[in-house]
């Protein structure tokens, strides 16, 4: 993806393309960073008659970051005592049915192969199941108040990027000489082999697996307390990583949540789980609930840079 | 934490939920002096188990060859090292279990291995603990030493596994007191694999689960010792459930050579799982080894079995291991023979105290030839 995609409705198309170019020049320059996204005191979900697909797109360059300041998950056991990420960049747009947010932070070491002592780096937002002024408990709801999180891990990107399915994948050295349900006269791929497969893996055969092929990197969940994690009836949310040099930057995007309607506002959080650190469940690093404002259409701010508004159509 | 009573160290403990025994407790005994090292075992359950894409590496049961042999490399000592030296009292255990020596933010003291450390399970396999000279040879006492120890899941009444997964996933099963990951719920955080002390859950990278030794529970439950003890050349295994030792019941096998006889004894009792694989420790090996391995009984035990030839029941009870794929909840020697028996006291096999011995001649006059001692 160019960094200076334009969209087919912008209203002046000419301008809109000498913009976007003059982005793309700014970002291959090297010597002078692009100019950085307003700093914002809140999560505010940008109004965007299109939301952005992707964390590279340039639109995200003219919307506002919230600056999210991550603690230790420390208040239950397994705890985190050793701080690791230590902030999360947030932004949000909303086109009034889905709002799409974008993390990126620093982590130094690229964690995307499931093994034994590995960990995935992956990251995850919170929001409450209902829209109320009274919140449940940040950490991951509480009885009887779930709350909806969608979930990144990067093995999941790597497995929707077409990581084969193989352990030879994981391990390239391996050598298996023996598989029971890929030997004669079990036909590769029939339907026979792949129950034979299955009986070897039982998470697979209770519709759970945790790796392997899959066509999104995001699952969604609902929590209500520490330890209650469990799949929503429904996958309603997307996303998509990637690997930056300095660390990830994960877009996802999800509908709003119920009662949440553009000019409204609630509250949301973060969490962040870095690989290289043994991070996973609850040993992780977590945000409070930060307030979030979703944007309704025709009341922007208009704190984005003309030019960089053009580009993305925002700003009208 | 709870309180929970952990009768193989002795005293109550401090355990995460509260105590809550099984109405049976999957047992199994394990005479380290009757091992081959033929990994047919492990064979066995690796056929049954564990062939699927990502069990590649995993070995639910495994051999190995004590002092320098481990799977996962350094299991026991590396663990050992971390809990420090710690003291028993007699029989009642001093020291500090692996709950009460948890570290801050932890629920168990653990270690996790890399996967380098699985890498190679057949590591220190037959070494021994001395060079021997030429010309060395046996003369009552064995200076250079080394034995096999056969492991599975111990199926604990105080599972680390259990106790360390933030999710429950975790169970115990209430009828038989197998220990069983559920695999609709684990997310992988690999938390057991760092807590279980002896190493006996597995993650598997290609589901992204951990998985465990399942004690053959569709064959327990229909009264079948699991794949490992039947496929044992050696003889060496006996499964069944064992009591408490306030209601231990002579003609219960586990309860006789456990609780009564005293013959078979925990691995690491005092890492407080209360682990429910018992083993007859082997007789040629230092003491202070073994009772570091077994806890205070070791002499005890080995005393037993050093007379066990001349002790009519304890020779018997043992001719009965590797006898028959059904569990012998009861078992009763009659004259010399032995059988186990169903719980209602129905037969289930019988067996001579004693095999007929057969001694040929080196010379076989028919054919001829001089037999050598393997034919
Ligand atoms: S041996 Fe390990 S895996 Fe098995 S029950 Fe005990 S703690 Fe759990
Ligand atoms: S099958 Fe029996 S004798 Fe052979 S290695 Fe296993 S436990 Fe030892």
């Amino acid at each position: 993806m160019t960094t200076g995609r334009t969209l087919p409705d912008r209203p002046a198309a000419a301008g809109a393309a000498l913009a976007s170019l003059a982005i793309g020049l700014l970002a291959i320059g090297g010597g002078c960073a692009a100019p950085p996204p307003p700093a914002a005191p809140e999560v505010q979900a940008v109004w965007r008659d299109t939301i952005p697909e992707g964390p590279e797109e340039a639109a995200w360059q003219a919307i506002p970051k919230y600056t999210a300041d991550l603690i230790p998950q420390d208040l239950v056991e397994p705890r985190l005592l050793k701080p690791s990420t230590p902030r999360l960049a947030v932004q949000a747009a909303t086109d009034g049915t889905r709002v799409a947010f974008r993390l990126a932070w620093d982590d130094a070491t690229q964690d995307e192969r499931p093994g034994a002592a590995r960990f995935t780096d992956a990251c995850a937002i919170q929001l409450p199941q209902r829209t109320a002024p009274d919140l449940p408990d940040p950490q991951m709801g509480q009885a009887g108040r779930p709350v909806e999180i969608t979930f990144w891990r990067a093995t999941w990107q790597a497995a929707v990027a077409g990581r084969d399915d193989t352990i030879r994948s994981l391990y390239p050295g391996a050598v298996v000489d023996h598989y029971p349900f890929e030997a004669p006269p079990l036909q590769p791929g029939s339907e026979a082999q792949q129950a034979f497969a299955t009986r070897y893996a039982p998470a697979a055969a209770l519709g759970a697996r945790r790796e392997g092929p899959r066509d999104r990197p995001v699952e969604d969940l609902i929590g209500e307390g520490p330890g209650t994690l469990r799949p929503a009836d429904k996958l309603l949310s997307e996303g998509t990583g990637r690997r930056t040099a300095k660390g990830w930057e994960v877009l996802i995007v999800r509908p709003l949540p119920n009662g949440l309607a553009p000019g409204g506002r609630s509250q949301i959080a973060f969490g962040v789980w870095d690989g290289a650190q043994a991070e996973a469940g609850a040993r992780k690093m977590r945000s409070g609930w930060v307030p979030m404002s979703i944007e309704a259409r025709g009341t922007q701010a208009g704190i984005a840079p003309r030019a960089a508004a053009g580009a993305q159509g925002g700003g009208r | 934490m709870a309180r929970v009573f952990n009768w193989q160290i002795g005293r109550e403990m401090s355990y995460w939920y509260p105590e809550a025994r099984p109405k049976k407790q999957f047992a199994a005994i394990f005479d380290t002096n009757k091992c081959i090292a033929c990994q047919t075992c492990t064979l066995a359950c690796k056929t049954t188990w564990t062939s699927g894409r990502g069990q590649e590496y995993m070995l639910w049961n495994n051999v190995e060859t004590k002092p320098y042999g481990f799977y996962p490399l350094g299991w026991d000592v590396r663990l050992m090292e971390k809990l420090g030296a710690q003291r028993w009292d007699g029989s009642r255990y001093e020291g500090r279990t692996l709950f009460e020596a948890a570290e801050a933010g932890e629920r168990v003291l653990g270690w996790r291995p890399e996967e380098i450390d699985y890498a190679h399970p057949n590591v220190g396999e037959d070494d021994c603990t001395k060079t021997i000279d030429k010309g060395a040879h046996y003369h009552g006492f064995h200076e250079a030493w080394f034995y096999y120890l056969a492991r599975i899941c111990n199926h604990c009444t105080y599972p680390a596994c259990l106790s360390s997964c933030p999710r429950a996933s975790i169970y115990k099963r209430p009828e038989d007191g197998i220990v069983l990951i559920d695999q609709g719920r684990c997310r992988g955080y690999q938390e057991c694999i760092k807590a279980c002390p002896y190493k006996k859950t597995f993650f598997n990278p290609m589901t992204g689960t951990s998985e465990k030794c399942i004690a053959c529970y569709p064959k327990i439950e229909q009264g079948l010792q699991p794949q490992c003890f039947v496929n044992c050349i050696g003889k060496i295994r006996m499964a069944g459930f064992i009591s408490t030792p306030d209601q231990a019941r002579p003609d219960n096998p586990i309860d006789y050579l456990v609780h009564i006889r005293k013959v078979a004894l925990p691995l690491y009792p005092q890492l407080g799982l209360e682990p429910n694989v018992y083993y007859i420790p082997p007789r040629h090996v230092p003491r202070p080894y073994l009772a570091q391995m077994f806890g205070p009984g070791v002499d005890q035990a080995i005393a037993a079995c050093n007379k066990s030839a001349d002790d009519p029941d304890l020779s018997a009870l043992l001719a009965l291991f590797g006898s028959t794929e059904w569990v012998m909840p009861r078992w009763k020697r009659v004259g010399d023979t032995v059988m186990g028996l169903r719980e209602d006291g129905r037969e289930l096999v019988r067996v001579p105290v004693r095999e007929p011995v057969w001694i040929l001649k080196a010379l076989d006059q028919a054919r001829g030839v001089s037999r050598m001692n393997i034919t």
